[in-house]
């Protein structure tokens, strides 16, 4: 069965199998074999890998797993290919106007059904106390506006989003 | 002498937590405040009652002095106790408070006027022959502005007169470049503070953040705690304080703790308060400004002192003055304290949100954590990235690093970024073991702070895979399919 993890950006694909007594992983041609025990203490487990036991912390959420391992966290992206393939096409990226940062709604220059031309400020976001300006992306028609001044927002939120292109 | 039974905590986080554990300590009962949109953290289980307060943003909500003042009434306070940041430094809340009747924890409304406008305070320290960089103020005459800010000498640094938080700050380095850098400052200046105003300062080159505390009990008696040190600073935000200064010399610490003790006295200061000094490399100090509250750091003070300020605070506000005399306060052993931040540190510290899924906090000999989340909680953007402090006290500098390395490492927060990784950087990098840092070190050592370290990714991959529950059950389908298909082979 196959899921792709992003670690820092990165993302890689794997394999897991299991050949009765225990998991494999494969990436391409590599192939190793891991075990994941359950340790004592919250979340707690020890891994076996390569040859090696390492103990670790392990907390798994909505589409990413946390991992605290060798003192420091990790968060790892867990993506299952099935289901990337169902939301593609989705909207495709010029059309929306995403969080580059948690923060807050400061103003909104437009509203849904405005038309916009590449670059203007659509709303102005405060985020570590400096305020940015984000524009659009593209030329159009605003379609929606994902929130209004002094609501928050997470990272990558969509803010805003333009009607599709015609033709 | 008036005693306070019932104490409102104008504030939230790990400070609320804080304080309402002094407080109840000392036979008080607490009130706390919550918005709608915040979670519950652990003052809310310390406190006696929870006060709900409403506003378009939860900010907003805890800046709002008419709200805060019936809050109190409502919860049946008669004293109020500011924690740091929001209201905590605001005169018009202290006027509203006498006006209610209130007690404020903290000092008067006309020092916090004084110390709160950077270039009155500056003038009035000045004035009474404490040291300030030479400096240059555009009010005192704006058609010799120039000339003055000349005089100053390079390299100077051009600063709002409205500003903070390092906003609108220019370094010049060339005379040629004087006026020009003095324009676009006034524009940044009227941009961030609706006030274009400026003040020239000598620039001092690698400088280090040393404060003292102070503590006043209105009545002429001052003392300080020691010193701070905090030159570990991201965005101008401290992230790693420590005390004792690894840069003072015994008599370099006295004269600069009874400087700051000094200033408190000129302003006969009532309460706790720290005043900030820019440390240069060649040993001369110069008053940056004067904090008229907690600070997030104080904790370090309280490990190698053993006294507890907000106890203190509690005294002096109820009018039964400090607890000891200067004679009887002195630093045992070293202390560090590390912001825990729900930050990414690899991409510019942007703030992270998310749910806490799994909180293990350090324990052990030296180690103190004053935290503001609890597990289950969701971190926003609603507030400062700031979610819990590690403080640790060891025996000596390095005793009280490898303490701090332990306990960082060991702080497990899983379910949003958190800045720990970072931080352990800081402590293991040679410059600050050797305590040879200036407030650039962040920055200057970026790279080499944010640096991957051993290659764990496909340990990290092996955990993931083998925690995911659907993909294992998956995995076991097909293998009971070769399974029942091998049987059947057979």
């Amino acid at each position: 069965m196959r899921r792709i993890f992003e670690i820092g950006g990165e993302e890689r694909e794997f394999w897991l199998s299991h050949d009765g007594r225990g998991y494999a992983l494969h990436e391409g041609a590599r192939q190793y074999s891991a075990a994941l025990t359950p340790a004592e203490g919250k979340g707690a487990y020890v891994l076996e890998y390569e040859g090696r036991r390492i103990p670790l912390r392990l907390a798994v959420g909505d589409g990413a797993t946390f991992i605290h391992l060798n003192g420091r966290a990790w968060e790892v992206g867990v993506i299952d290919p099935a289901e990337r393939l169902a939301g593609a096409g989705a909207g495709a990226g010029g059309d929306v106007v995403l969080a580059p940062m948690p923060g807050v709604v400061v103003s909104v220059a437009v509203q849904p059904g405005d038309a916009v031309v590449e670059g203007q400020p659509i709303l102005v976001i405060e985020s570590m106390k400096l305020e940015t300006t984000l524009t659009a992306p593209r030329g159009g028609r605003v379609a929606e506006i994902g929130f209004g001044p002094g609501e928050s927002f997470g990272l990558k939120a969509v803010l805003a989003r333009l009607a599709p292109e015609e033709g | 002498m008036r005693k306070i039974s019932r104490l409102l905590i104008a504030n939230r986080g790990e400070i609320a937590a804080r304080v309402a554990r002094t407080a109840k300590a000392r036979g008080l009962e607490v009130a706390v405040l919550r918005h709608a949109a915040e979670e519950a953290g652990p003052a809310h289980a310390i406190a006696d009652q929870v006060v709900t307060i409403e506003g378009p943003t939860p900010v907003a909500a805890y800046l709002d002095i008419p709200q805060i003042v019936a809050a109190a009434r409502k919860a049946g306070a008669d004293a109020v106790h500011p924690g740091y940041g929001f209201l905590s430094e605001n005169a018009a809340f202290v006027r509203a408070l006498d006006a209610a009747g209130l007690i404020f924890v903290g000092p008067t409304a006309e020092v916090i006027d004084l110390m709160g406008d950077k270039v009155r305070a500056r003038a009035f320290v000045a004035e009474r022959g404490f040291p300030v960089a030479p400096s240059a103020i555009e009010d005192d005459d704006p058609a010799s502005f120039i000339a003055r800010s000349r005089a100053v000498g390079y390299p100077l640094l051009i600063k709002p007169s409205a500003g903070g938080g390092g906003k609108g700050m220019r370094i010049v380095r060339e005379d040629s470049l004087l006026a020009a850098e003095i324009e676009t400052a006034r524009r940044e200046g009227q941009r961030y503070f609706g006030d274009g105003r400026l003040f020239v300062e000598r620039y001092i080159e690698r400088p280090r953040h040393i404060e003292v505390q102070v503590m006043g009990d209105g009545r002429g008696n001052v003392v300080h705690f020691w010193e701070r040190e905090c030159s570990i600073q991201r965005r101008f935000q401290k992230i790693v304080e420590e005390t004792p200064s690894p840069a003072l010399s015994p008599a370099q610490r006295l004269e600069i703790c009874e400087t700051a003790a000094g200033i408190a006295r000129a302003v006969n200061y009532r309460g706790a308060g720290t005043v900030e000094f820019i440390y240069a490399q060649d040993g001369g100090f110069y008053f940056l400004e004067m904090n008229t509250r907690l600070q997030v750091e104080h904790p370090v003070t309280e490990m190698v002192t053993g006294f507890d300020l907000v106890a203190e605070q509690l005294r002096i506000a109820e009018g039964e003055g400090l607890s000891t005399g200067q004679a009887d306060i002195r630093q045992h052993g070293h202390s560090i304290e590390l912001r825990i931040c729900a930050e990414d540190a690899a991409a510019d510290f942007r703030p992270a949100i998310g749910k806490i899924l799994l909180l293990d906090e350090p324990r052990g000999e030296g180690v103190r954590v004053d935290s503001g989340i609890l597990e289950g909680g969701r971190v926003t953007a609603d507030f400062d990235p700031m979610l819990a402090k590690l403080i640790v006290h060891g025996g000596n500098r390095a005793e009280a690093i490898a303490r701090a390395r332990a306990a960082v490492r060991d702080y497990v927060i899983l379910g949003v970024t958190t800045n720990t990784g970072y931080l352990d950087a800081i402590l293991a990098h040679p410059a600050f073991a050797a305590g040879n840092v200036s407030t650039g070190f962040l920055a200057e050592e970026a790279e080499t702070l944010t640096a991957p370290g051993e290659d764990m990714r496909e340990a990290l991959i092996a955990a993931a895979a083998l925690s995911d529950q659907w993909l294992l059950y998956e995995v076991g389908q097909i293998s009971e399919i070769h399974r029942r298909m091998g049987a059947w082979r057979n």
